[in-house]
C-alpha cells in the first residue's frame, strides 16, 4: 500500500483508520510506513481518501504477499494454499469429528489483539510447540511457511514479514493439555515481543457439558465467560 | 479461524446482549449445499440481525440471499435472545445439514440450546491474552476493537470517533456505524459499540 503524493491533499483523514498505525504524517506530508504496514487493505477498502490517493501496487511480491494473506480477510490465500488465516477448527466439528472426546484443541494466535506480529515470533512458537511433541492441524496455513515440520522451523525468507495475526493450531491428549498450556504461557511471557491469544477446544459430553472451564479456573486461569459453541445442527437430518 | 472468539466486555450481568450466529458448510460439502445456504440466509435475515456478513461492504439483505449459494460461511449478530431461540428452532426444523456456531455467553448458549432441545457439541474457550499485554490499549477501547476477530478496527480510529462525538460532530450511533465498516464479516455489534462510545465520550479527555 502506498500514498500517491501527487493526489494526496494532506487532509490526514486516513491516519487513524490503520489498525497498526502505519499511516503517518511527517511534516504534514502523509506516507505509509512500508515496514509497519501489514497489507490489510483497510485504508483502501474504506474509501477514506476523497482524492483516491491510497493505492496498491499491481502485484505484491513474495514474501511480502504473506502480509496480505495473514492480515486481509478478503485476500485469497494462494501463498499458503489455504483460504483464511486459520482452519475450520471446531466450526464444522459436528461434521468432521476432528476434535474427539479425550482431546483438547489449541489455537495460539500471535499478534492478536491489536499489536500484530512478525513471523519470527511465530517461528519461536512453532519451534517450541514442535519440541513439545505436538502435530499441527492439517490445512493450517502456518504449515505452508515451514521449512522443516520436524523442528517447526519456518522458511528464513518469511521471518521478517509482519502480519495482523498468525495462528498455530494443534490438538493434544486431554491429560497433557493443562501442563502444556502452562509451559506455552511461560514461553510466551518470556520470549515474545508481542501478545498472543490462546484458546482451547473441547468436545462436549452427551449432556452438552465440558470440564475444561472449571479445570482452567482451578489452575489459576481466568477464561472468558463467553466463547464459541458448535450446537450440533449439522447432525439434525 | 477463531474470529468470533476473544470478544471482551461481555458479562453475566447483561445476559443476551450479544449473540453472534455463524453458519458454515464443511468445505467438502460446499458444492452440494448451495440451496441450503440460501435458505439459511433467508432465515437469518427474517430475524433482522443488528449486522451481517457483507453489510459493511454495502451488501443488502436482498443481495445476500442469492449470493449465499456460493459462500461457505454466513454470519449475523443479534441482540435479542428470544429472537435467536426462534431462529435456531426454525433452522433446526429445516434440517439443512449445515453447522451452526453460537458465539455468546456460555450461559446464553445453554439457555438457547435448552429452549430449542439441542445439546452443545463442541466448545471453543478463550483462555486470555498473554505476552506484552502492557502494550495494549484501554480495556473499553478493546471492547470495540476485539469485536472484529481479524483485528481490522484501529484503536486510533476508535479514539478519533470518540473525539468527534465529544465535539458533537457524530452521534454514538453514527460512530458505531463507522467503526463497524472495517469488519467485513459483519460481526460488530453496532448497538453495544454505540453504548461503549457513549461511555468513552463521557470520560474526561486525557489525550
Amino acid at each position: 500500500m502506498y500514498i500517491d503524493k501527487e493526489l494526496c491533499k494532506s487532509c490526514h483523514k486516513c491516519i487513524p483508520v490503520c489498525p497498526v498505525g502505519a499511516i503517518q504524517a511527517v511534516d504534514k506530508e502523509v506516507h505509509i510506513d512500508y515496514e509497519m504496514c501489514v497489507e490489510c487493505a483497510v485504508c483502501l477498502r474504506l474509501g477514506i481518501c476523497p482524492e483516491g490517493a491510497i493505492k496498491q501496487v499491481d502485484e505484491i511480491p513474495y514474501p511480502r504477499i504473506l502480509r496480505a494473506a495473514f492480515s486481509d480477510p478478503m485476500h485469497r490465500h494462494e501463498s499458503t494454499e489455504v483460504l483464511g488465516r486459520g482452519t475450520e477448527e471446531m466450526k464444522t466439528n459436528d461434521v468432521k469429528n476432528e476434535f474427539r472426546r479425550g482431546e483438547i484443541g489449541f489455537s495460539i494466535e500471535l499478534g492478536r489483539p491489536v499489536l500484530g506480529a512478525y513471523l519470527r515470533d511465530l517461528d519461536k512458537v512453532t519451534r517450541k510447540v514442535t519440541s513439545m511433541g505436538v502435530t499441527f492441524a492439517e490445512y493450517n496455513p502456518v504449515l505452508a511457511l515451514m521449512k522443516d515440520r520436524k523442528t517447526g522451523e519456518l522458511k528464513p525468507e518469511v521471518l521478517n514479514e509482519r502480519v495482523l495475526s498468525a495462528i498455530a493450531e494443534f490438538a493434544v491428549p486431554e491429560d497433557r493439555a493443562l501442563d502444556l498450556l502452562d509451559e506455552i504461557v511461560d514461553f510466551i511471557e518470556d520470549e515474545l515481543e508481542t501478545v498472543a491469544t490462546i484458546s482451547m477446544i473441547s468436545r462436549a459430553d452427551d449432556q452438552g457439558n465440558i470440564e475444561l472451564l472449571e479445570k482452567l479456573r482451578e489452575r489459576g486461569y481466568n477464561p472468558y465467560p463467553n466463547g464459541k459453541v458448535n450446537i450440533g445442527m449439522a447432525l439434525i437430518t | 479461524m477463531t474470529h468470533t472468539l476473544n470478544r471482551t466486555g461481555l458479562s453475566e450481568k447483561r445476559k443476551g446482549e450479544e449473540i453472534v450466529i455463524l453458519c458454515m458448510i464443511h468445505y467438502k460439502l460446499k458444492e452440494q449445499k448451495g440451496n441450503e445456504m440460501k435458505e439459511m440466509a433467508r432465515i437469518l435475515m427474517k430475524y433482522q440481525p443488528n449486522n451481517f456478513i457483507g453489510s459493511p461492504l454495502g451488501l443488502t439483505e436482498e443481495q445476500l440471499i442469492p449470493m449465499a449459494a456460493g459462500v461457505g460461511v454466513l454470519t449475523a449478530v443479534f441482540t435479542e435472545k428470544n429472537d435467536v431461540v426462534e431462529l435456531i428452532k426454525e433452522i433446526k426444523s429445516k434440517k439443512l445439514g449445515i453447522s451452526v456456531v453460537i458465539s455468546a455467553l456460555f450461559s446464553d448458549v445453554r439457555d438457547i440450546c435448552k429452549e430449542a432441545s439441542l445439546t452443545e457439541h463442541t466448545y471453543n474457550c478463550s483462555v486470555g491474552v498473554f505476552g506484552k499485554t502492557e502494550k495494549l490499549p484501554d480495556e473499553l477501547v478493546m471492547e470495540i476493537t476485539t469485536q472484529c476477530g481479524h483485528g481490522l478496527i484501529s484503536q486510533h480510529y476508535v479514539n478519533d470517533v470518540v473525539k468527534r462525538i465529544r465535539k458533537g460532530k457524530l452521534t454514538p450511533e453514527e460512530g458505531a456505524d463507522l467503526l463497524a465498516k472495517p469488519c467485513v464479516c459483519g460481526i460488530v455489534n453496532r448497538k453495544r459499540t454505540g453504548e461503549i462510545l457513549s461511555e468513552l465520550a463521557e470520560r474526561e479527555d486525557t489525550h
